[in-house]
């Protein structure tokens, strides 16, 4: 069982737990899709949909589902969920769609997803596990976002198809190829671990 | 109760819902999908056979189909092929648009690509390829200008432009179009393309 408070539930997904920089999890499409800023928000929400209402349904019927069975279960849960986000953007936004491709449909081996129900929704309250799913997908969407307007700007010289470097900027297109996708996850890695050592030296 | 028969029960109840669920959203989303996936292919065919009314699907096979762009009077004025073959890193798709007599492209257009992106992925930007394919003379073979060329004029009529750093590409593109359009030729030689199938609209 949890002691945190319901705030630091939220915020320990944004740092102290994020899934990108802290966890390492979900890194496959973490550095596939953040050549660009839209694909990588869209990732983001698509993953987030799928997080938080997974941990809504896990967190409700945790009571019934048998140990042994729990994991199939959950997979079931996660996929059902993804379908419908895949099917709901190829409807909706079949351009983004047609970017994203296999990635969509992969979100169910998303380590994040099932690693949270395994890790928290199945044995926290449903409210508890809606604000750890809501701070965790914040997270990862702001990991997506930071990754992918690096990679955009440096790259191709625009944010979200708008031009904001001027004409002297010689775009670095390796940054939009996926060695970009690792030099940029690396050296935030890094940041992030320099802070992180920082401030538990000032503890 | 015994514990497999809960794991049965319980395994069997998700599966249901979810299954049931999934049924729903596939019905509210069918017929959206499939409504853009005909526009995406009726936007390309009005783009590579200019004046098009309405169109039609005149025959198929493993990577090429044929459609017919007709006018208001029902007067064919031109064909769109959509063609798919393999590029420097994977499939290209593209939709090609001549004129009835299949002696001149229309122009070019890019549907699927995978190709290396600020290289190869040229083969979509209008300035540095595309724009080279309009109104393109096709009676002769089309071959490729190296090094690359800046306007329509520094080309003979039968050439089409390189993209600088992605010579495979460009030629992977130049390949698909020839090898349709003597497919084309062969095809209308022969009758296959028959007005008979349903309409696209």
């Amino acid at each position: 069982m949890s002691t945190r408070s319901i705030g630091q539930e939220f915020v320990k997904g944004l740092w102290d737990e994020n899934p990108v920089f802290r966890q390492l999890l979900g890194l496959c499409p973490t550095l596939a899709v953040t050549g660009w800023v839209i694909n990588g928000l869209a990732m983001g929400l698509a993953t987030s949909f799928v997080l938080i209402f997974s941990s809504l349904v896990v967190s409700s019927i945790k009571k019934f589902i048998p140990s042994q069975v729990r994991i199939a279960s959950y997979i079931v849960i996660i996929a059902t969920f993804v379908t419908i986000a895949d099917r709901c953007m190829a409807a909706f936004f079949p351009l983004i769609s047609k970017n994203l491709g296999p990635y969509i449909p992969l979100i169910v081996v998303n380590c994040i997803i099932l690693g949270r129900q395994e890790a928290f929704s199945s044995r926290n309250s449903v409210g508890r596990s809606f604000i750890d799913a809501l701070g965790m997908s914040s997270g990862f969407v702001l990991a997506l976002l930071i990754l992918s307007s690096i990679r955009e700007v440096l790259g191709v010289g625009t944010f979200l198809g708008l031009q904001v470097m001027g004409t002297w900027f010689k775009p670095w297109i390796i940054m939009i190829l996926p060695p970009g996708a690792f030099l940029t996850l690396g050296i935030l890695l890094g940041i992030a671990l320099h802070i992180e050592r920082k401030t538990k030296a000032r503890k | 109760m015994s514990l497999s028969a809960r794991m049965i029960i319980v395994l069997t109840f998700v599966g249901l819902l979810s299954g049931s669920f999934l049924a729903t959203v596939d019905l509210l989303t069918k017929e959206r999908i499939e409504l853009n996936r005909q526009r995406e292919i009726e936007e390309a065919i009005l783009q590579v056979v200019p004046g098009t009314h309405s169109s039609q699907k005149l025959y198929e096979e493993k990577d090429l189909t044929v459609y017919g762009g007709k006018d208001k009077k029902g007067i064919l004025v031109g064909f769109a092929i959509q063609a798919s073959g393999i590029g420097f890193q994977g499939k290209i798709t593209l939709m090609l648009g001549t004129n009835p007599s299949i002696k001149k492209i229309n122009s070019l257009k890019v549907i699927d690509q995978k190709e290396t992106p600020g290289l190869g992925a040229k083969i979509n930007d209008r300035e540095s390829f595309l724009k080279f394919w309009d109104n393109k003379d096709c009676s002769n073979l089309l071959t490729l200008h190296k090094p690359a060329v800046k306007t329509q004029e520094e080309l003979s009529h039968s050439e089409i432009n390189t993209i600088t750093g992605a010579t495979i590409s460009s030629e992977a593109v130049l390949n698909l179009v020839n090898s349709s359009l003597n497919r084309l030729r062969q095809l209308e030689k022969e009758g296959s393309l028959s007005s008979e199938e349903q309409d696209v609209n």
